[in-house]
C-alpha cells in the first residue's frame, strides 16, 4: 500500500496511569509480556504495507525514543521514508504561548508538524493514537475508504470496548455518519477508536482552517462541526481493543490476554505484532516451579509458583515465591518466599525475600520502575 | 579495506550423520537450544569477538541457510565494510567445480580473502556449540608468533580415541596430530577451529591444490603438511563448554545440556548468542499444563505435560499429551494423548492423538545398543495411534 502515510500521536498520558507513566508516555507502557503499547498501531501500519510513519511526541519521550530507535525492528529503517520521530519543533518553552505542557488536541499536534505534512509523498494519511491496543486490517480499511468514496473513514468498534472513546458515531444503513456524539450514553452508536483515513489534501485544508479559527480538537472541530459538509463513513471492527486509562484498567486489560480467543485476535498470525528484539534465550522452568495460566516472555528463569500472571522478558522468580494475578515487567527480580497478589511490578523492580503485597482487582498495587521492596 | 583478521565459516557439508534432519537444510541451519540454529554460535562468537567480516562457505541445500543469514543484521554483521558474505562455489574461466573439501573451499575463495588483505584468517565450523572469545586466541597466536593456532579441549582417554588428538611439547607447540588414535598419547582434542597467518596458509592451500592425491581437507592434508613443513603450530587451551553436534545423539545430548544452564550460560548479556527472531507472542502455559526442567519460548501453547525438554517457537502441546526428554522444533504440534519421549520432533511435524514417539533407555536394559533417540522429520505427520520406536526415524507420513 504505497499510497498511504501513517501518523501516530504518541504524546498523550493520563494521570490515572500513575506509576506506569512516571517515566514514559502512555504509548510506551509495556504490555502483553514483550510489547510496548505503540507496537500494535505501528505493526498494523507496517502489516498494511505502509512504509512511511511519523510519530508525534511532546514530552517524557525518552523511553519511546529508546524503544523505537531507527525503526529497524519494524522494518522501518529505510533510505526513503521509514520511521520519522517528531519531537516538538523548536521547543521554545515560555517564549511561545502554544508551548503548554501537552498538545491541546490532535489538530494542534498536527499543525505543529505542518512542514512535515507538506512533504508527505503519499496521497492518503492514516491518523492513529499510539496508545491504542488493537490488531486492525488497515489494508482492507483503506480499500473500503476508496470504495465508499468517503472524505474521512473512522474506525469504530462493534461493541462497547470497556474504555472511554473520543467519539461515538450514529450511522445510516450504509455506514455513513449521521451524528457525532462525545459521549456514548445511547445504545445505537459505535465507539470510535480514533483511527482516521483521509487524503493529504483534505488534511491540509482542515489544518489551515483550524489554525485560522484556533480549533484544536479533531473530534469536536472536524468530525462534529463538519459532519454535514463531509462524507464521514464508519468502518466497524469486530475484534478486541483496549486502551489503558488507569492502573486498574491496565491490569484488567492485561489479564484479558490469558484468554486464548483474545490472543488469537490480537496476535493474529496473518498480521503479527513486531517489537524491539532483545535476543533473550528461552524461558526456563525448574522442577520446583508450579505454573498455571500464565503468559510468559523469553529469558525468564521461573523457580516459584505462578498463577494468572503476565511475565515480561528477563524476569527471575526464585523458589518458594507465590504469585497470583500479577504482572511482572522486564527484569523484575522476585526473591524466595515472596507472596504477591494483584501487583504490577514495573521494569527492574526487586521484591526481596519473604515480602508480601496484596492488592485487589479493583485496586492493583503498582510498584515504580527500579524500586526495591 | 584492510582487516586484521577475517573469519571463514565452513557451512557447506551435508551433515549426513544427522540423517533426516538435514534432508532439506544444511547442517548449520539445524535448530538448536530452543531459539537458535547451529550457525548462531560461530556467528555470535565472531560478532562478540570483534570480527566483523565473515565469509560463509555454502554448498549443500543452501536456501534456508541463506535466507536465515540474510544481511547478517541479527548478529550485527550488516556492515558498511566487511560484514557477512555467503560464498557458494562459482564459475571461473578455467571451469567450475564444487568445493572438493574444506581446504579447497577456502582455496576457491582466495580472492575474496585477499580483498581484505588480512594478516590472519580464522577458519570455523558450523556445527559446534560453544562460546569463545576469538580475540583472546588471536592474541596468543600473535604473541607466540605462530603460523597456526588450534584450540583444544581436555577430554578423557576414552573420548580421545574418537577424536583428533594433538601431541604437544612443553610450550604447547604441536608435535603431532593423530586422528582417532587407538592408543592416545595425549588428551588434548582439536576443536576443529584454526587461526592461520594468511601468507602461510595461502602457500599451503596452493600447494595442496596442486597435489592431485590430496583430499583437500584441513585435518587430513593442510595441518599434516604444515607440521611436516616445520611451521610453528601451537594449541590454544580452551576450558569452557564445547560440543560437536554432528550426530543425532550428540545433538540431542547437547540440547539436554542447555536445560541446566550450568554447562553454558545462554542468558549472559555480556556474551549473547544472537538469532533471527520469529515474530511470535509470549508463550502460554495453560490450566492443565505441567512444565518442569524445560525450556519454552515464544509462540508456544502448552496444555499438556512437558518434562526435561526443549520446545522451540510456536510449538503446541495439547491437553493430556506428554513430552519428556525431547526436542520439539518450531511449529510442531503434539496432540491430545500423544506421548513423545527421548525424541527429536522436527519443524512443523504433527504428532496426532495417541501416537507414541520414542522410548526411554530403561526399557532396553538387556540390549542397550538397540536404544537411541527417535526422530520425526520436518513436516511429517504421525497419525493417530501410530508409533515411531526408539532409534527409528520417520521421514514420511505415517497414517
Amino acid at each position: 500500500m504505497k499510497d498511504m502515510h501513517g501518523i501516530l500521536f504518541a504524546y498523550s498520558s493520563n494521570v490515572r496511569l500513575k506509576e506506569l507513566t512516571e517515566h514514559r508516555t502512555a504509548s510506551s507502557i509495556p504490555y502483553g509480556g514483550r510489547y510496548r503499547v505503540i507496537d500494535f498501531m505501528l505493526s498494523n501500519m507496517v502489516n498494511a504495507g505502509i512504509t512511511d510513519i511519523g510519530v508525534i511526541m511532546r514530552e517524557n519521550y525518552q523511553s519511546l525514543l529508546d524503544h523505537l530507535g531507527s525503526g529497524k525492528d519494524w522494518d522501518l529503517s529505510r533510505k526513503r521514508g521509514g520511521l520519522r520521530l517528531l519531537p516538538p519543533f523548536a521547543y521554545a518553552g515560555a517564549r511561545r504561548d502554544t508551548a503548554v505542557t501537552a498538545y491541546r488536541g490532535k489538530l494542534e499536534a498536527l499543525y505543529a508538524i505542518t512542514s512535515y505534512i507538506e512533504h508527505i509523498r503519499q496521497e492518503y494519511v492514516v491518523l492513529a493514537d499510539g496508545d491504542l491496543i488493537i490488531n486492525l486490517p488497515l489494508e482492507e480499511i483503506f480499500a473500503k475508504h476508496l470504495e465508499t468514496g468517503a472524505d474521512i473513514t473512522c474506525v469504530c468498534l462493534a461493541r462497547e470496548p470497556g474504555y472511554e472513546s473520543d467519539a461515538y458515531l450514529r450511522t445510516d444503513a450504509r455506514g455513513r455518519v449521521k451524528e457525532v456524539l462525545l459521549s456514548g450514553l445511547d445504545k445505537d452508536v459505535y465507539p470510535c477508536v480514533g483511527v482516521y483515513i483521509l487524503s493529504k489534501t483534505l488534511l491540509g485544508k482542515l489544518l489551515a482552517d483550524s489554525a485560522a479559527h484556533n480549533y484544536v480538537n479533531f473530534t469536536r472541530d472536524v468530525l462534529q462541526r463538519m459532519q454535514g459538509q463531509l462524507n464521514i463513513t464508519a468502518y466497524i471492527h469486530e475484534g478486541f481493543s483496549t486502551r489503558p486509562q488507569s492502573v486498574a484498567d491496565y491490569f484488567r486489560q492485561s489479564m484479558c490476554l490469558l484468554q486464548p480467543e483474545v490472543r488469537r485476535d490480537l496476535f493474529s498470525r496473518k498480521r503479527p505484532i513486531r517489537t524491539k528484539v532483545r535476543d533473550e534465550a528461552s524461558t526456563y522452568y525448574s522442577p520446583e516451579s508450579h505454573v498455571k495460566r500464565n503468559l510468559v516472555a523469553d529469558g525468564c528463569i521461573i523457580k516459584g509458583d505462578l498463577e494468572n500472571c503476565v511475565v515480561f522478558r528477563g524476569v527471575r522468580v526464585e523458589g518458594g515465591a507465590k504469585l497470583k494475578n500479577c504482572i511482572l515487567m522486564q527484569d523484575t527480580r522476585i526473591q524466595s518466599g515472596v507472596d504477591l497478589a494483584f501487583t504490577i511490578t514495573d521494569k527492574e523492580v526487586t521484591v526481596t525475600k519473604g515480602r508480601a503485597l496484596k492488592g485487589h482487582e479493583s485496586y492493583p498495587i503498582a510498584i515504580s520502575k527500579g524500586s526495591i521492596v | 579495506m584492510k582487516k586484521e583478521c577475517i573469519a571463514m565459516l565452513l557451512a557447506g557439508g551435508q551433515g549426513s550423520r544427522l540423517y533426516v534432519l538435514t534432508t532439506h537444510v544444511a547442517k548449520p541451519a539445524v535448530p538448536f537450544g530452543g531459539k537458535f540454529r547451529l550457525i548462531d554460535f560461530p556467528l555470535s562468537n565472531c560478532s562478540n569477538s570483534g570480527i566483523d567480516t565473515v565469509g560463509v562457505l555454502t554448498q549443500y541445500q543452501p536456501h534456508e541457510l541463506n535466507a536465515y543469514i540474510g544481511s547478517g543484521q541479527p548478529w550485527d554483521l550488516d556492515r558498511l565494510e566487511g560484514g557477512v558474505h555467503i560464498l557458494p562455489p562459482y564459475q571461473q574461466n578455467k571451469g567450475a567445480s564444487w568445493y572438493k573439501g574444506s581446504a579447497n573451499a577456502i582455496y576457491q575463495n582466495i580472492s575474496f580473502i585477499e580483498n581484505y588483505n588480512p594478516e590472519y584468517v580464522l577458519v570455523l565450523g558450523g556445527d559446534h556449540i560453544y562460546k569463545m572469545d576469538y580475540a583472546v586466541m588471536l592474541e596468543q597466536h600473535k604473541r607466540t608468533q605462530s603460523d597456526c593456532t588450534i584450540p583444544v579441549i581436555e577430554v578423557s582417554r576414552e573420548e580421545a580415541k574418537r577424536m583428533g588428538i594433538m601431541n604437544v611439547d612443553e610450550n604447547d607447540g604441536i608435535l603431532e596430530f593423530e586422528e582417532k588414535p587407538a592408543e592416545p598419547k595425549s588428551t588434548l582434542a582439536s576443536m576443529g577451529i584454526y587461526i592461520f597467518t594468511w601468507e602461510k596458509l595461502k602457500k599451503y592451500l596452493i600447494a595442496d591444490e596442486a597435489d592431485p592425491k590430496s583430499k583437500n581437507d584441513f585435518g587430513t592434508n593442510i595441518i599434516p603438511s604444515m607440521l611436516a613443513g616445520g611451521e610453528k603450530m601451537t594449541v590454544y587451551r580452551f576450558s569452557g563448554y564445547w560440543r560437536d553436534v554432528g550426530t543425532i545423539d550428540n545433538l540431542w545430548e547437547a540440547n539436554m545440556d542447555m536445560l541446566s544452564g550450568e554447562e553454558i550460560d545462554l542468558s549472559n548479556p555480556a556474551w549473547r548468542i544472537y538469532a533471527r527472531n520469529p515474530t511470535a507472542p509470549p508463550h502460554y502455559i495453560g490450566d492443565t499444563a505441567t512444565v518442569s526442567h524445560s525450556l519454552v519460548t515464544e509462540g508456544c501453547e502448552v496444555y499438556g505435560g512437558v518434562f526435561n525438554s526443549v520446545l522451540f517457537n510456536d510449538v503446541t502441546v495439547e491437553q493430556g499429551a506428554l513430552v519428556e526428554y525431547s526436542i520439539v522444533m518450531p511449529g510442531a504440534v503434539i496432540e491430545r494423548g500423544a506421548v513423545v519421549r527421548y525424541a527429536i520432533v522436527a519443524e512443523n511435524a504433527a504428532i496426532r492423538s495417541g501416537a507414541k514417539i520414542g522410548a526411554p533407555p530403561g526399557m532396553f536394559k538387556n540390549s542397550p545398543e538397540d536404544w537411541g533417540v527417535a526422530v520425526v522429520a520436518s513436516g511429517v505427520t504421525v497419525g493417530p495411534g501410530k508409533a515411531v520406536g526408539a532409534r527409528e526415524m520417520a521421514d514420511a507420513d505415517l497414517v
